[in-house]
């Protein structure tokens, strides 16, 4: 009879699909890279060589994909979308770099958004060092770079922004703080005075630095 | 040879009455055969319960079933252990909590949570548009990911959950002009030289 023969390793057929199928779905999921849609032959492989030296590195490769992709958007020449790819290739192992011993993938790309509006390279580590080991600093970093790409004093944002960190904000408060910031400076307010009343806002609803400290895990905050 | 005649048990019933057989054909009946027969059948050690389970496993019948059984409960616990049919979008809008008109994107109310996304809101006016898209960071600038619908002559909207933080995207007009958002802080653009537009998400 056929079926008892065959049924031992279709069974173990199944076992080993049923466990890696999620593992491959999850992986797809969790990647959500994009696909490369250069059309030009050339370009597609001096950009594809440059996003797997950067895979290599370990750097997150959906960035690269994403800034090629927006090259043909914006009708850039292959050359200029080289060396986009390239430059955030740069400002990716920079940012992994600063914020170690461990970011994410949202983490590095945060990082590298930063650098690219001007946000001084020890201000990545500032932030960092700022909040507890372990947990990420994407949405700090998300805000530090709308606060100077809107003409915020980078250094004027980074202190208010670990004061808020320091006080125990939470990333919705200081991601609120960037999106009130935003749209005072569209409606005509100074960037610098935008900061300055919202992040009074923001402080006003947080415990005092001595309630805030004593809530702290021990070793969490510096 | 099927499962069945392999099994010791039958084997021992097996032999002992291969041998009253032998003993019938010598014309040397022997009375006691049957009783021997029983006395093998209660003597023979019964299986382990590991050899009772890879016998049932192997049994013709139990084979398909458990196969499936063992892979479908294989797969579930796969899928359950990794999340992937726990909701990974973990904030879907509850109420709309952005104004009708006026800045855009808005960003709808949601619930806070590292995974959490926020339903956000584009709207671009064009009375001249055949097809107009959102294209940005989010959904790697591919023309495809995120079409617009007219809901009204001239008015185009689209909705898309995005985790919070900071987002760089533009309007994709025929597919051909990209155009900032008119209502949206612009980005910048040191790569490419052509500026898009920035919503800062975050849940409310």
């Amino acid at each position: 009879m056929m079926m008892p023969r065959f049924a031992a390793p279709i069974a173990a057929l199944m076992l080993v699909s049923a466990m890696v199928a999620p593992a491959a779905l999850d992986a797809q999921a969790s990647q959500g890279t994009p696909v490369l849609t250069i059309a030009d032959a050339r370009t597609r492989q001096a950009v594809e060589r440059e996003i797997s030296r950067a895979a290599q590195r370990g750097l997150p490769v959906r960035a690269l994909v994403a800034k090629a992709n927006e090259g043909v958007t914006k009708q850039a020449t292959g050359e200029r979308i080289r060396v986009a790819v390239s430059t955030l290739a740069r400002r990716l192992e920079q940012a992994r770099d600063l914020l170690a011993p461990s970011p994410s993938d949202a983490d590095v790309i945060a990082g590298a958004d930063a650098l690219a509006v001007g946000v001084p390279a020890t201000m990545l580590r500032q932030i960092r060092a700022a909040y507890p080991a372990g947990s990420s600093v994407a949405m700090p970093l998300d805000v530090l770079t709308e606060l100077v790409a809107r003409g915020v004093p980078a250094s004027n944002a980074l202190e208010q922004i670990t004061q808020l960190m320091r006080r125990g904000a939470t990333p919705t408060q200081i991601a609120g703080l960037g999106a009130s910031v935003q749209s005072d400076v569209a409606a005509g307010l100074t960037p610098d005075a935008a900061l300055e009343v919202r992040a009074r806002g923001v402080m006003s609803l947080l415990p005092s630095p001595a309630a805030a400290a004593a809530l702290a895990p021990r070793g969490q905050r510096p | 040879m099927t499962d069945m005649e392999r099994d010791p048990l039958i084997e021992r019933v097996r032999g002992t009455l291969r041998d009253a057989a032998r003993a019938d054909a010598r014309g040397a009946a022997d009375p006691q055969a049957v009783g021997r027969l029983l006395q093998a059948v209660w003597a023979a050690p019964r299986p382990s319960l590991w050899r009772r389970a890879v016998d049932a496993w192997r049994s013709p019948v139990l084979s398909g079933l458990a196969a499936s059984a063992v892979a479908a409960a294989a797969l579930v616990l796969g899928f359950v252990s990794r999340g992937a049919v726990a909701p990974r979008v973990a904030a879907e809008p509850t109420t709309a909590s952005g104004p009708a008109t006026g800045e855009y994107p808005v960003t709808l109310a949601a619930h806070d949570g590292a995974d959490a996304r926020v339903a956000t809101q584009f709207v671009f006016e064009s009375t001249t548009a055949r097809t107009v898209a959102v294209v940005g960071e989010f959904n790697g600038w591919d023309a495809t990911a995120l079409p617009m619908t007219q809901v009204t002559p001239g008015v185009w909207e689209a909705t898309q959950p995005l985790p919070p933080g900071r987002h760089v995207y533009a309007y994709l007009v025929d597919g051909t002009l990209l155009v900032a958002d008119p209502r949206a802080p612009k980005s910048g653009d040191a790569d490419y030289g052509r500026e898009g537009s920035v919503v800062m998400v975050f849940a409310r």
